[in-house]
């Protein structure tokens, strides 16, 4: 009977963990899936005058 | 309720702890990457410098020449490549703009580098170019990949346009920042004048059937912080001759230009402060939060061991260990 209990406690807890694991994956695998917006071009000219400042 | 807890501080646990590698190994090398429309200008300056004067093809010395220096991320070119290389691409168009004392043009230099936005490898596709010439770059060229090594890289030279390796030369502190510190040099090597002359009705033609060449040589440092790769400071040991031909008028050489290139002021403070706040970025993904959520994942661990163990009801029997089964005999 005690073994049976330790089983389903054990069960439980892999289960558990299982879960835990689960969830990182799907979003760090979310997260990298998504990426990073591109952006756009700067509508500013490659310049031909010293800036006065960064 | 405890088990319960405890059951949940688990998945909490392991949730952590497996965000820790996971984070550091497989996102961070997908989501650091060069932005495709990133813009960025530099201004450096050669004080006391010499320069050539195309009236009387005579060198004189002048205050200050000044480098501007454009890099402008081109989206839809990046995009058009990316379809066809298959991986994110950056492509950067350039132009390396020098101007006299008196504000008047002396040589412009307009590249396009085409270039993996995450290794910082270069791609090879239509449109990469230096001066409207076709190149194929090997190497990097104005930035270094992301965990820069303590190593050699081999550097594109545009003026060249070949590549050579740039040494490291040792880690140095450079305004607070942990630098690794490169430097290249460029033998006297003969060189395409610029498709834009400073005089009008001067073309690279019309300077050919003179006979006159024109030689380059210099020595290029950086200051690399080695987390993000990007230079916190440059600067350039930079000569230019003419050389032979009808138009030194019997003379073998004269200097066009000669001067030590350092980054202005401001430009240097900007910088810092820009490679400061991206190392920050960089260094969460790839040691404050994996080493956080480590931690994390370990006190959760710890904390759910001791909640199940406070869960047990007194006077429990404690498990006796699995017992191999005997071995049956007829």
């Amino acid at each position: 009977m005690y073994q049976l209990l330790l089983r389903e406690a054990r069960m439980r807890a892999l289960i558990a963990a299982a879960t835990g694991l689960a969830a990182a994956l799907a979003l760090v695998l979310a997260v990298t899936a998504m990426g990073s917006p591109a952006g756009h071009t700067s509508p500013r000219p490659l310049l031909t005058t010293v800036p006065q400042h960064p | 309720m405890r088990r319960k807890a405890s059951l949940i501080l688990l998945a909490l646990a392991v949730f952590f702890a497996a965000l820790s590698p996971l984070l550091r190994w497989y996102a961070f090398p997908r989501l650091a990457k060069i932005p495709a429309g990133q813009y960025q200008d530099m201004v450096l300056e050669a004080k006391d410098a010499t320069l050539l004067d195309y009236g009387t093809m005579k060198a004189r010395k002048v205050s200050k020449v000044t480098v501007v220096q454009t890099l402008k991320g081109n989206v839809e070119a990046s995009e058009k490549i990316e379809r066809s290389a298959g991986r994110d691409v950056v492509v950067w168009d350039s132009l390396s703009y020098v101007q006299g004392p008196d504000g008047k043009m002396v040589s412009k230099l307009p590249e396009r580098y085409i270039f993996d936005a995450h290794s910082q490898e270069p791609v090879h596709a239509t449109g990469e170019s230096v001066d409207g010439d076709p190149v194929t770059r090997r190497g990097i060229e104005f930035k270094w990949p992301f965990r820069t090594e303590k190593r050699d890289y081999e550097y594109f030279d545009a003026q060249t346009r070949t590549s050579a390796p740039i040494h490291y030369k040792g880690t140095r502190t450079f305004r607070g920042v942990e630098v690794y510190y490169f430097e290249q040099t460029i033998p006297w090597t003969k060189v395409r004048f610029p498709k834009i002359m400073p005089v009008q009705g001067v073309t690279p033609e019309s300077l050919a059937k003179t006979g006159t060449t024109r030689w380059y040589t210099t020595v290029r440092r950086f200051w690399v912080e080695p987390v993000t790769g990007a230079p916190v400071y440059g600067e350039e040991s930079h000569k230019e001759e003419l050389r032979g031909g009808t138009l030194l008028g019997g003379r073998d050489k004269v200097t066009a230009f000669s001067g030590d290139v350092k980054m202005r002021e401001d430009y240097i403070r900007h910088t810092v402060d820009l490679v400061k706040a991206n190392r920050t970025l960089v260094l969460l993904m790839t040691s404050y939060l994996p080493w956080g959520f480590l931690l994390l994942g370990a006190a959760l661990l710890a904390l759910s061991l001791y909640l199940e163990a406070r869960g047990r009801r007194p006077g429990e029997p404690t498990p006796a260990p699995a017992t191999d089964p005997e071995p049956v005999s007829a």
